[in-house]
C-alpha cells in the first residue's frame, strides 16, 4: 500500500536546478534508503517531503490526505544536524515538542519517558541538552521525530556522524522501528542502506538513477566478474579475451584483467581449462560477484571518476 | 490550537527566565527611571559633597516640578529603553531560524501564526512588565522626594507610552522575521525608529496622529494639561499599525524557506 506518491518533483535554487524531476512512491511499512554521494540532493529531497521547502514544481501526495491538509502530523523528521534549545533538558524538549505535535500533557509526559528509554538516553533525562554529546543529540533527535507516532519517519544521514558503536546502536534501533512505521533515510554509506533497508533509491545529480529492493538490484546487475592477475603486462592477452565466448566486457589495467561474464559457472570452467592448457602466467584468479558499491558505480556512470564520498565501512 | 499557542508562549517565558531576561530587563528599567528623581533631588548635596561650587559662583539650581522629573525619567525609556527593547527582541525569530532550531520546531504541526504571535506576546509581556515596575518606581520616588502625581495620570501616561514602546517591539519582531541575521534586524529597527521620531518631531503639523506623538501627549497630561484631541486617533493608529506589522511578520515568515 502506497503511503506517499512523489511525481515530477523539481527544485531550483537561484536558477540552478538541483532536483531534476523525481518520481517515486513509498510503500507503507517499508524501510527505504535514499542513497547518493554528497551533493546528490538527498537533503533537499527530504526537506521538501517534510514541508520545510517548497518544491519548484511537482507534487508530493500522501494517501488519504487532501491537498490543503497539514501533512506535518504524519511526519517525523530528523535533520542532518539537529539543533535544540540548549537551555532545555532532554525531558523538557521532548515534552515541549510532544505538546506542539498535539499530544495532551499526560500523553507527552508518558511518551517522553518511553522514548528516552527506547533511544537509550534515559540517564540524561534531566540533563541540559547543551551538555549532550553528538551521539546523544542524534538519539534525542530520533526520539523527537517519533514523539507523535508519525506514519513516516524521515532521517537525514542519521548515522554518518556517529562512531562505530553509536552507528551500530542506531542501526539496531532502526531495525526495530521498521516494524512500526515507514522509514525513509538518506545516507552515503552503502553498508547502512544494505543492512536495514528493503528498498533503495539511488540519487545522483538530482535524479533517481536506479531503484529497487536489494535482491532486484543484485539480480539486475549481477554480471559476475572474474579477475585475472598476470605476472606481466596483460596487454598481450587482449585479443584472447576479445575472442573468448561468454565474455560481456573486459577491462585491462596494467597486469590485471577484469572480465564480466553472463554465466559464471560456464565461464569459470572454460577459463580454468584454458589456463591449464595454455599455461598462462597467472598470479591470481578470482571470482567476485557485484557489491552494492559496484552497482552504484555502474548506475552513476562508468566514466566518472571514483567519488571518494562513497565510502564503504567495515562495521 | 489554543493549547499549542500557550505551550509556545510558556516556552518563551521560561526561556527568558533561564537566560535571566526576567531579572536584568526589569532591573535596568528601574535604574533608568529612578535615576532622574534621585539625581534631581540630591544634586545640591552631591555638589556640596564634591567640594561645592567655587566661591562667588552663584548658581541657583531651580527646583524641578514633579511632572518635569517624571517626564525626564520617561524620556530615558524612549531612548535607552528602546535600545534595550530592540536588543532583546532582534533575535527572537531570526536567531532561531539561523541556528536551525526553527526548522526542528516547524516540522511539527505548529501554526506559523501561533509561532510568531506567541513570540511577540512573550516579548510584549516582558516589556510591559519591566516598563511598569520601572515607571512605578520612578513615580514612587518622585512622589516621595517631590510631589505626588495622581495615580490615574500615572496609569494613563503608562498606557500611552506602552502603546508606543509596544509598536517599536512589534516592528523589531517584524524585522527579525524579515532578516536572517539578528544584527541586521536590530540595526534596521533602531535606524527606522530614530528616523521616524525625527521626522515626526519636525513635521509636527502633519504628524498629529503619529504613534510617536503619544509620548508628547502623555507628557502634556502629566504637566497638568488636558489630553489633546489628537491622542485618541493617534492611539487608534498605533494599535492598527501594531496589528498590521504583526500580520506582516507572519506573512513574511511563512514565505521564507526555513531551511537555508
Amino acid at each position: 500500500m502506497t503511503l506517499v506518491e512523489v511525481s515530477g518533483l523539481k527544485k531550483s535554487f537561484h536558477g540552478t536546478e538541483v532536483i531534476k524531476g523525481l518520481d517515486f512512491s513509498l510503500e507503507r511499512g517499508k524501510c527505504i534508503a535514499l542513497l547518493g554521494p554528497n551533493g546528490a540532493g538527498k537533503t533537499t529531497t527530504l526537506r521538501m517531503l517534510s514541508g520545510l521547502m517548497k518544491p519548484t514544481s511537482g507534487s508530493i501526495s500522501f494517501s488519504n490526505y487532501g491537498k490543503g491538509e497539514d501533512i506535518r502530523h504524519l511526519i517525523g523528521y530528523l535533520p542532518q544536524f539537529p539543533v535544540y534549545f540548549d537551555w532545555m533538558t532532554a525531558k523538557e524538549f521532548l515534552q515541549y515538542v510532544g505538546r506542539l505535535a498535539g499530544l495532551s500533557s499526560r500523553e507527552a509526559k508518558g511518551r517522553t519517558m518511553e522514548l528516552l528509554k527506547r533511544v537509550g538516553i534515559e540517564e540524561a533525562t534531566n540533563r541540559r541538552i547543551a551538555k549532550f554529546s553528538g551521539g546523544m543529540k542524534q538519539r534525542l533527535g530520533i526520539a523527537q521525530a517519533l514523539i507523535h507516532r508519525p506514519l513516516l519517519l524521515m532521517l537525514d544521514e542519521p548515522v554518518s556522524a556517529l562512531d562505530p558503536f553509536g552507528r551500530r546502536e542506531v542501526l539496531e534501533l532502526l531495525e526495530e522501528l521498521k516494524k512500526e512505521t515507514t522509514i525513509l533515510f538518506s545516507t552515503h554509506i552503502l553498508n547502512d542502506a544494505e543492512e536495514v533497508c528493503d528498498k533503495i533509491l539511488f540519487l545522483h545529480k538530482g535524479r533517481i538513477v536506479e531503484s529497487g529492493t536489494m535482491e532486484e538490484l543484485m539480480y539486475r546487475y549481477t554480471e559476475a566478474k572474474i579477475d585475472f592477475s598476470f605476472n606481466q603486462k596483460a596487454d598481450k592477452y587482449e585479443t584472447l579475451f576479445a575472442a573468448s565466448p561468454l565474455v560481456n566486457s573486459f577491462k585491462i589495467q596494467g597486469d590485471t584483467v577484469t572480465v564480466e561474464v553472463t554465466n559464471l559457472e560456464k565461464a569459470r570452467s572454460y577459463f580454468l581449462n584454458r589456463i591449464a592448457e595454455e599455461n598462462w602466467s597467472l598470479s591470481k584468479f578470482e571470482i567476485s560477484s557485484m557489491t552494492l558499491e559496484d552497482i552504484f558505480m555502474k548506475v552513476v556512470g562508468n566514466d566518472e571518476p571514483v567519488d571518494n564520498t562513497i565510502t564503504k565501512r567495515i562495521g | 490550537m489554543m493549547s499549542q499557542w500557550i505551550t509556545l508562549l510558556q516556552k518563551e517565558l521560561v526561556e527568558m527566565w533561564r537566560n535571566f531576561k526576567w531579572l536584568w530587563v526589569p532591573i535596568t528599567f528601574i535604574l533608568l527611571g529612578v535615576k532622574e528623581p534621585l539625581t534631581s533631588y540630591y544634586m545640591q548635596p552631591i555638589l556640596d559633597a564634591l567640594g561645592g561650587l567655587p566661591k562667588g559662583a552663584v548658581i541657583k539650581l531651580p527646583e524641578p516640578s514633579a511632572a518635569e522629573v517624571l517626564v525626564e525619567g520617561l524620556s530615558s525609556y524612549t531612548s535607552i529603553g528602546v535600545l534595550i527593547i530592540v536588543l532583546t527582541t532582534m533575535g527572537i525569530i531570526a536567531g532561531e531560524r539561523k541556528s536551525g532550531v526553527a526548522a526542528m520546531i516547524l516540522v511539527k504541526p505548529v501554526s506559523f501564526i501561533s509561532y510568531v504571535t506567541a513570540k511577540w506576546m512573550g516579548g510584549l509581556i516582558l516589556l510591559v512588565f519591566s516598563f511598569f515596575i520601572g515607571y512605578l518606581a520612578t513615580w514612587y520616588y518622585t512622589g516621595i522626594l517631590f510631589e505626588w502625581i495622581s495615580f490615574g495620570d500615572f496609569l494613563h501616561s503608562f498606557l500611552l507610552y506602552s502603546l508606543w514602546l509596544g509598536l517599536i517591539l512589534t516592528f523589531t519582531v517584524f524585522c527579525s522575521s524579515l532578516f536572517l541575521v539578528p544584527g541586521t534586524a536590530g540595526f534596521i529597527s533602531i535606524a527606522t525608529v530614530l528616523i521616524y521620531t525625527l521626522i515626526s518631531g519636525t513635521l509636527t503639523k502633519w504628524m498629529k496622529w503619529s504613534p510617536s506623538m503619544l509620548t508628547d501627549y502623555a507628557n502634556q497630561l502629566l504637566a497638568g494639561q488636558s489630553l489633546p484631541t489628537a491622542a485618541n486617533p493617534a492611539a487608534a493608529i498605533t494599535v492598527t499599525a501594531t496589528i498590521i506589522l504583526l500580520t506582516l511578520s507572519v506573512v513574511v515568515f511563512r514565505k521564507k524557506e526555513l531551511a537555508a
